[in-house]
């Protein structure tokens, strides 16, 4: 039983990867078990994906003066419907529900048993989320693929190359997406109605990510400000290097920003949790 | 005891009874709203939530229309009214009607189902007036405020005949998505596996409040007379802003909801014969 010593203190590292890789691999079962539920969620995304392509389309079409090689905000007709069918099919894979599993537990007093157990709960919530995200790219992701990719004859990336990095680029997104979550849920120790905030936030990610119009298609001064923002990074980021609309230093300095907020806003959680926890006085459950 | 009795027997006549179930409502709403007054903040917070939707949702629409002049030959202050109207319906339908979107779960899964069916009331008018969402208020402000912002821009004259027709066409519109979510919640009588399709019905709700004519023959089609979400925004907002060729179909749109409900309450009492409870 020496490798299971419950006091973090006393743990060997291997111990301690293997203690957090249960709790992906569990949560990864836990969502294999609800399976069925996400066969609607494939017809949804396909949803959005239609018809945000048609709405593109629409636009396209709408510029009479240079029909044929008509481009808008810097995009290709087919690189905009491109852009639409990855940019949702990357959404699939790195959605979670962190902000409010962690605030629903903070609200009902359930975080207490959490905090006496002998884990970090924000690394806990990282390799559960990883889970749920290994999940979603066999059961979800690779689904809503395999529909929209010939549904709208989605072509790859101007380089084989790109596939690589685009899937590190997602990666990045995702873990940005997890800290952000964090920090969302983790508001629930100080403010009482946090519903209005998650539900503020889940509106409002999808447009700064880039998901519903790239920001290619706005004034300069939004896009130097999505660029100083951790959301860009989700989306916007990994499509454009899909795209090859990031090729060279750009793209290396892309995915070294990416990785910057995501290792940025990992503390930034650490740092709250632990003005959090030392401050909470829980509901006795 | 000359306020609510306890039976809706069979000795009362039929305008007796409605009169009472009348009553019934205005008790279930006044009791709703009791437990709501508690929450005030709560109000509050749910209309920032919707100021940031609809704030998103301008943004999107102002970005797409810096690109081009007209969308398919829709104006921007056009879009924006059938955007706006579209809130209106769907406000009615959130506030009134929400709890018919979870029936599958919170009647049937959870056996709530029973408790309704042991009251002498009407049950789909207990299922509907059981609950209501306070955020609908806050899409029909906005959205009246978005639309009226639309038709000063676009310097329409409405007569007094067609506030008359804004009337009826706001209430029919509402009635299309209940008829719609009723029709669904029927079918999980049938389907006691909860089938989940009520999300990416929801989720075209969002493509609806565009123009139709941006989608294909085929997607137009289907919202008109398969799922008929053009009937919520789309054709009853013509009746304003489109040209006289659509506009005449707007006046179809209580026949529509009329029709789509009967049909979603036929299904749901044959699936209320056939129910039998959880027992949990």
């Amino acid at each position: 039983m020496s490798e299971l010593v419950l006091a973090p203190w006393r743990r060997a590292p291997g111990a301690s990867l293997r203690l957090y890789l249960g709790f992906a691999r569990l949560a990864f079962l836990k969502y294999l078990a609800y399976r069925l539920r996400y066969y609607t969620g494939v017809v949804s995304y396909t949803i959005f994906v239609t018809g945000n392509a048609y709405l593109f389309r629409a636009l396209f079409a709408s510029r009479p003066e240079t029909a044929g090689g008509v481009e808008i905000g810097g995009f290709t007709l087919p690189e905009m419907i491109t852009y639409i069918a990855v940019s949702w099919i990357g959404r699939s894979f790195m959605f979670n529900n962190i902000d409010r599993t962690l605030a629903h537990q903070i609200q009902q007093g359930e975080i207490a048993m959490q905090l006496i157990k002998p884990f970090h709960v924000q690394t806990v919530t990282m390799f559960e989320a990883a889970g749920e995200a290994g999940f979603r790219l066999l059961l979800f992701t690779l689904p809503i693929m395999i529909v929209v990719v010939p549904l709208f004859d989605i072509g790859g990336p101007p380089r084989a190359a790109l596939y690589g990095w685009t899937l590190l680029s997602f990666l990045l997104g995702m873990v940005i997406n997890c800290q952000l979550n964090f920090l969302v849920g983790c508001l629930a120790f100080y403010l009482k109605n946090i519903d209005g905030v998650i539900r503020a936030k889940a509106i409002t990610l999808d447009f700064l990510a880039g998901v519903l119009v790239p920001f290619s298609f706005f004034p300069g001064w939004v896009q130097t400000l999505a660029a100083w923002l951790p959301f860009q990074g989700l989306s916007y980021v990994p499509v454009m290097i899909y795209l090859g609309k990031r090729a060279g230093p750009d793209l290396a300095s892309a995915l070294l920003v990416q990785a910057a907020w995501a290792i940025g806003l990992f503390l930034a959680g650490r740092l709250l949790w632990a003005r959090a926890v030392r401050s909470v006085t829980l509901q006795g459950g | 005891m000359n306020g609510i009795q306890l039976a809706a027997g069979p000795q009362r006549t039929r305008w007796q009874r409605a009169g009472w179930q009348l009553q019934i409502i205005v008790a279930y709403f006044a009791q709703f709203l009791k437990t709501r007054l508690v929450y005030r903040v709560d109000f509050l917070v749910d209309l920032a939530a919707n100021l940031v939707a609809v704030g998103v949702q301008l943004a999107t629409l102002t970005v797409l229309f810096d690109k081009v002049t007209a969308l398919k030959g829709w104006s921007f202050e056009q879009v924006l009214f059938i955007y706006g109207f579209s809130l209106l319906p769907l406000g009615l339908f959130n506030l009134i009607s929400i709890n018919i979107y979870s029936f599958a779960e919170h009647y049937i899964a959870d056996g709530n189902l029973d408790r309704v069916l042991l009251r002498p009331v009407n049950p789909l008018a207990q299922v509907l007036f059981e609950s209501f969402n306070v955020s609908g208020l806050n899409e029909i402000m906005l959205g009246a405020g978005i639309m009226g912002y639309a038709a000063v821009a676009l310097e329409l004259r409405p007569g007094p005949w067609d506030i008359a027709v804004f009337a009826v066409l706001v209430p029919s519109a509402a009635l299309v998505y209940t008829a719609v979510f009723l029709g669904l919640a029927a079918v999980s009588f049938w389907f006691e596996d909860r089938l989940g399709l009520a999300p990416p019905i929801y989720n075209v709700i969002r493509f609806a409040r565009y123009p139709l004519t941006i989608y294909g023959r085929g997607v137009q089609a289907f919202l008109t007379f398969v799922l008929p979400f053009a009937w919520v925004a789309y054709l009853p907002a013509t009746w304003f802003v489109g040209g006289p060729d659509v506009r005449r179909w707007a006046m179809c749109t209580p026949l529509v909801g009329v029709l789509v409900m009967a049909l979603a309450y036929t299904v749901w009492r044959a699936g209320l014969r056939r129910y039998t409870s959880t027992g949990s």
